[in-house]
């Protein structure tokens, strides 16, 4: 089957979105939404049930936006990274535009990077406020 | 210590040498951008989302790889752009008249490796050490601007092989034992793609008449062997990290390698 160099990023594009992929636009964020996408990956043995958004106090629900945020922050470095791709293909191989494809791939490898970091620290932040609300009930 | 003659960029290459370096970094830039083009399929086992983003990044990573290399061979009279567009319009197919892709890389090889997530995080723990351990080894060839990229190429592949060893963990930390227990089993299957990653021994009959070429040239600086050496003890210690263990008895599958090695070399 013939392709493109589109096809490929519309693929990523359709993965990513299974997970929340916003792309850009002028719409407040969907917090509530993104999270539901999101949830799934803080789910334990221990933590069978990981709360909807409207459902968490303050602290975590701090700590979700905080998450999701750095994932959005990603979703626009993504955009760069595609931007370039598509100029590559479209006006040819050139020193330029290899390095600011190589420029552009680095700052999306630490917003990911980063995304990680603040799944660690949500991660810390359910575990704690867990403790707290298991200690208050003692 | 070997040493060869070098090259920097707009010196005046011997033709039998700009030969067989065009067709070896020919053979990588197609092969990177294939191989970018296969991880991209392998999205759809993604399971969690730092994962998913993840394997974006190194999508972009294995595409770029192949911009750099291409952009060296253009300046060495190399219709670059043609093979990107016969890459990027024949994902599936591309003509290996036009480029030259690895076999392992290719849609009807690649696609057999692959049924689930673990797999995918077992590619990049137990393939990428043969290509941290092959590609590592330009960094000290005789053509000293293939050199210097490669330099930066190594440091994404090291950090490919770190995102295996991260996304193994990851699969072990939800699954258990039962995980760990299934990823074990699927190791060989990948270790005989890294074992066959740099060629056939040095010596012996089936030894490859064009690796002594390259060798001579100074454009690859180690044997098949040494290669195997530093694979070996990079998986050892990276499956060890994981709580894997290194299978005994594995041998090497050559046909997931290439074309490249063939007489004459894939029009450049």
């Amino acid at each position: 089957m013939p392709g493109s160099p589109q096809q490929l990023i519309d693929g990523e594009i359709t993965e990513l979105k299974r997970f929340g992929y916003t792309p850009f636009g002028d719409a407040a964020p969907d917090w509530a939404g993104m999270w539901d996408l999101l949830r799934g990956d803080f789910a334990t043995l221990q933590r069978t049930h990981v709360p909807a958004y409207a459902e968490m106090s303050p602290w975590p629900q701090e700590g979700a936006r905080i998450y999701m945020r750095r994932r959005l922050l990603a979703d626009r470095l993504f955009e760069e990274c595609q931007e370039l791709y598509r100029r590559l293909h479209g006006e040819g191989i050139n020193t330029e535009l290899v390095e600011a494809y190589s420029l552009a791939r680095d700052a999306y490898e630490e917003a990911v990077l980063d995304f990680g970091k603040a799944r660690e620290m949500l991660e810390g932040v359910f575990t704690r406020s867990v403790d707290v609300v298991s200690a208050s009930r003692a | 210590m070997r040493t060869f003659k070098t090259y920097d960029k707009g010196d005046v290459l011997p033709e039998d040498y700009k030969k067989a370096l065009i067709n070896l970094m020919c053979f990588q830039a197609d092969s990177e951008y294939a191989g970018g083009q296969r991880v991209a399929e392998n999205h759809r086992y993604a399971t969690r989302p730092e994962e998913a983003y993840r394997l974006s990044k190194k999508v972009f990573e294995e595409m770029g790889h192949a911009f750099y290399v291409w952009n060296l061979l253009q300046e060495l009279g190399v219709d670059v752009d043609a093979r990107l567009h016969e890459l990027s319009h024949n994902p599936e197919n591309p003509d290996p008249r036009k480029v030259n892709v690895i076999n392992g890389f290719r849609k009807e090889n690649w696609s057999k490796f692959f049924e689930c997530w673990e797999d995918v995080a077992l590619f990049s723990t137990v393939v990428t050490p043969a290509a941290v351990a092959f590609l590592g080894q330009y960094r000290e060839c005789s053509y000293l601007p293939w050199a210097r990229v490669n330099v930066r190429i190594h440091k994404e592949e090291y950090g490919h092989l770190a995102f295996g060893v991260w996304a193994s963990k990851r699969c072990i930390e939800f699954g258990g034992e039962k995980t760990r227990e299934f990823m074990q089993q699927r190791i060989p299957k990948f270790m005989q793609m890294g074992l066959g990653f740099y060629g056939r021994p040095s010596a012996g009959g089936e030894r490859s008449q064009m690796f002594d070429i390259y060798y001579e040239y100074g454009i690859k600086v180690k044997k098949p062997e040494e290669l195997q050496t530093e694979y070996l003890e990079l998986l050892d210690s990276r499956l060890k990290e994981i709580g894997l263990v290194m299978p005994a008895g594995v041998e090497a599958d050559y046909d997931m390698r290439m074309g490249y090695e063939a007489e004459e070399p894939v029009g450049a």
